[in-house]
């Protein structure tokens, strides 16, 4: 994915000739993501052989597509120093309230659906840009009021269907081609250049960068450090919105609890990745890497016939594996 | 000239008593906040006595030491997402190992459950040292292992503990009744301590310094990586005191508690509570009340006939109008300097 840069990196160093492995892996931390992806790959074929086919391979991308929409958002407000804990509840109330509109006209429900991400997003960007409220608050409280609120509209003014919308489910859950290429990971490709081109390309993306590198550098420089959020968390709300469509497809029916889990995997697919948490640093390249290897992961711990007590432990054992040795590689450069 | 004197005096007095505002406003107005509700609470429902104190009080406790864990890693510069998985682990071993175990016994695992969950926790803030991963993604990890390891320690809900052993935390040997005092006394002991140490002692008052500036603290001969690995080991042997009261509630250990709720929830008691998270700043004294209120909300919010699910949203729209209105005091503190 990174190989297409150019092969003669910027390197200052005065032996160019004795560049170690170590160190040239060093220069390009992603490289090492791809070998690990495919390491995994390859152990889970050996832990279940039937693992190395399509079908397989496809049901640990179908983990990843919702990691890897959830955690753009992520990776552009981790871009700014920020987080988005209420990413999840975001995903799950668009995909309630879809469901539940599904009755009144497909494009209907998926325009309310994206609309819950938009508002609820757009609220937290102004509590965290213009209130300065801290995003670990501002996005948790929002999570709580999201959850509070769905709870008791679920038993009054949205009482009707929990059954999401055929063409939602076909998104969701089908695929083409003959059942090769589930729609979601066109959903997820779309989404993946428009946020690679956001970033790279725009001078939004280049202020979210600056913003977290250095917030007052910024501001003198003329940025205005609350219109980028508010931009920022209402593009995190949209594309929870889009994750909680897909899920509420693939699984065809929502409760409140649809994509809650999805909550931490989508920090961790962003710090894989090697997006800083304290901003400033991080690609969607890095994070869509980290979102596949979460994907086999859950593969291998479901062919591993572990119980959910066993996953847990080595999800997070390899989680902050993981990221430390991302980190080792990012320190040495 | 004579006169001059009492002016000075009395300048000196009101720079002391803005000094004090400064310094301790923010603790005494959570205090005072806590006790303008509790008064409140008392004239919303018919009858107010020992029970209702002894219940918000027992409920709460979990809260408040889950808060100082917290508390303890914030002022720290670090942050811990796995006080939560650490509570549910720690539940979750004593309902299994203190079932039908008379109290000398029950005494003694519990102050092993406690060495443990400080030496894991410390394994955790050393992993953080060492490997210079933001604390956010290692406790993220430490979340899962710990809630991982509850279920392996104890597959479904179930266990018990020691009646005693219940009264010491709830002040009845059933978990409810309406004798606050052991509660109070068990949350009290604790906080003292640690509130001593973090304000009084070298050893504490180095969390300070790494917290507000650790290159500061390092070159002033502060060693910021055992400061660090000791306070998540205070923050892990609250987490197993939050645990021990998890249990004595409800009789039981239940090792599918949502862990990353409850970490939420000592987060917002530490914002409230003025620790700053940015790291440096704040004082355990002030997580108390404010851990308290977060607890107390949802008693009155039910008291007041609001449903549930209602409450939850008030919550989350209060702790973000608190953050708002602290948001601008500081914005205005920092451009009157």
């Amino acid at each position: 994915m990174t190989d297409t840069s150019t092969t003669t990196t910027h390197d200052e160093s005065s032996e160019p000739t004795k560049t170690s492995i170590a160190s040239r892996l060093a220069a390009r931390p992603q490289l090492v993501l791809v070998f690990v992806l495919i390491a995994l790959i390859l152990v889970t074929g050996i832990i279940e052989p039937n693992y190395l086919s399509l079908v397989g391979l496809k049901n640990s991308l179908v983990w990843a597509i919702p990691i890897g929409i959830l955690a753009a958002g992520q990776t552009i407000l981790m871009l700014t120093g920020g987080i988005d804990l209420s990413i999840a509840m975001i995903a799950t109330a668009s995909a309630y309230i879809a469901a539940n509109q599904s009755p009144n006209g497909t494009a209907f429900a998926i325009v309310v659906g994206l609309l819950v991400g938009l508002i609820a997003g757009t609220l937290n960007g102004i509590g965290v840009g213009v209130f300065r409220v801290n995003p670990l608050i501002m996005t948790l409280a929002m999570a709580g009021i999201l959850l509070g609120l769905f709870t008791g509209w679920a038993t009054t003014i949205f009482a009707g269907s929990t059954r999401m919308n055929d063409f939602v489910r076909t998104i969701g859950g089908g695929s083409f081609l003959g059942g090769r290429v589930p729609w979601a990971a066109v959903v997820w490709a779309g989404v993946a250049i428009l946020v690679i081109l956001l970033l790279r390309r725009t001078g939004f993306g280049r202020n979210l960068y600056a913003l977290g590198d250095n917030a007052i550098a910024s501001r003198l420089s003329g940025i205005r450090a609350w219109q980028v959020l508010v931009a920022a968390y209402a593009i995190s709300g949209i594309l929870g919105s889009v994750a909680g469509l897909i899920v509420g497809g693939r699984i065809g029916s929502v409760d409140l609890q649809l994509v809650g889990f999805l909550l931490l995997p989508s920090v961790a697919a962003a710090v894989i990745g090697g997006t800083s948490i304290f901003g400033g640093v991080g690609t969607y390249t890095g994070t869509i890497l980290g979102a596949l290897i979460l994907g086999v992961l859950q593969s291998m711990l479901t062919f591993l016939g572990a119980g959910q007590a066993v996953q847990q432990v080595l999800y997070g054992s390899i989680v902050v594996g993981l990221s430390w040795m991302y980190t080792r590689l990012a320190a040495r450069q | 000239m004579t006169a001059t004197t009492p002016v000075v005096v009395q300048q000196n007095r009101s720079h002391a008593w803005r000094r004090w505002v400064q310094r301790h406003g923010w603790t005494a107005g959570i205090w005072i906040l806590l006790l303008v509700l509790v008064v409140w609470y008392s004239t919303l429902i018919p009858r107010f006595g020992g029970f209702q104190v002894s219940t918000i009080i027992t409920g709460g406790t979990a809260w408040i030491f889950l808060g100082v864990a917290q508390a303890v890693v914030v002022i720290a510069g670090g942050l811990d997402l796995g006080v939560g998985g650490m509570l549910v682990l720690t539940s979750a071993t004593a309902a299994q190992l203190m079932e039908g175990q008379p109290l000398g016994v029950v005494i003694l695992i519990a102050i092993g459950i406690v060495i443990v969950a400080a030496v894991l926790n410390g394994i955790v803030g050393w992993i953080i040292t060492v490997s210079k991963v933001p604390d956010i993604v290692v406790t993220l990890g430490s979340l899962y292992i710990y809630q991982g390891l509850a279920l392996m320690v104890l597959p479904k809900v179930g266990g018990g503990t020691n009646d005693s052993f219940r009264w010491m935390f709830t002040g009845s040997e059933n978990g409810i009744g309406s004798n606050p005092w052991p509660a109070i006394v068990v949350i009290i002991i604790p906080v003292i301590v640690v509130a001593w140490w973090m304000g009084r002692t070298k050893g504490g008052l180095s969390l300070y310094a790494v917290g507000s500036d650790p290159t500061a603290a390092f070159l002033s001969g502060v060693r910021d990586a055992k400061t660090k690995i000791v306070a998540f080991a205070v923050a892990g042997a609250f987490g197993a005191l939050a645990g021990f009261s998890s249990v004595s509630i409800s009789g039981v250990g239940n090792p599918t508690t949502d862990g990353g709720i409850l970490t939420l929830n000592s987060v917002a008691a530490i914002v409230i509570g003025g620790v700053a998270l940015t790291g440096g700043i704040g004082s355990v004294i002030a997580v108390v009340p404010a851990a308290m209120i977060l607890f107390f909300f949802n008693p009155i919010l039910s008291a007041l006939g609001v449903d549930p699910n209602q409450a939850q949203v008030i919550q989350g729209v209060l702790i973000v109008f608190v953050m708002m209105i602290a948001g601008v005091l500081e914005w205005r503190r920092l451009r009157r300097t």
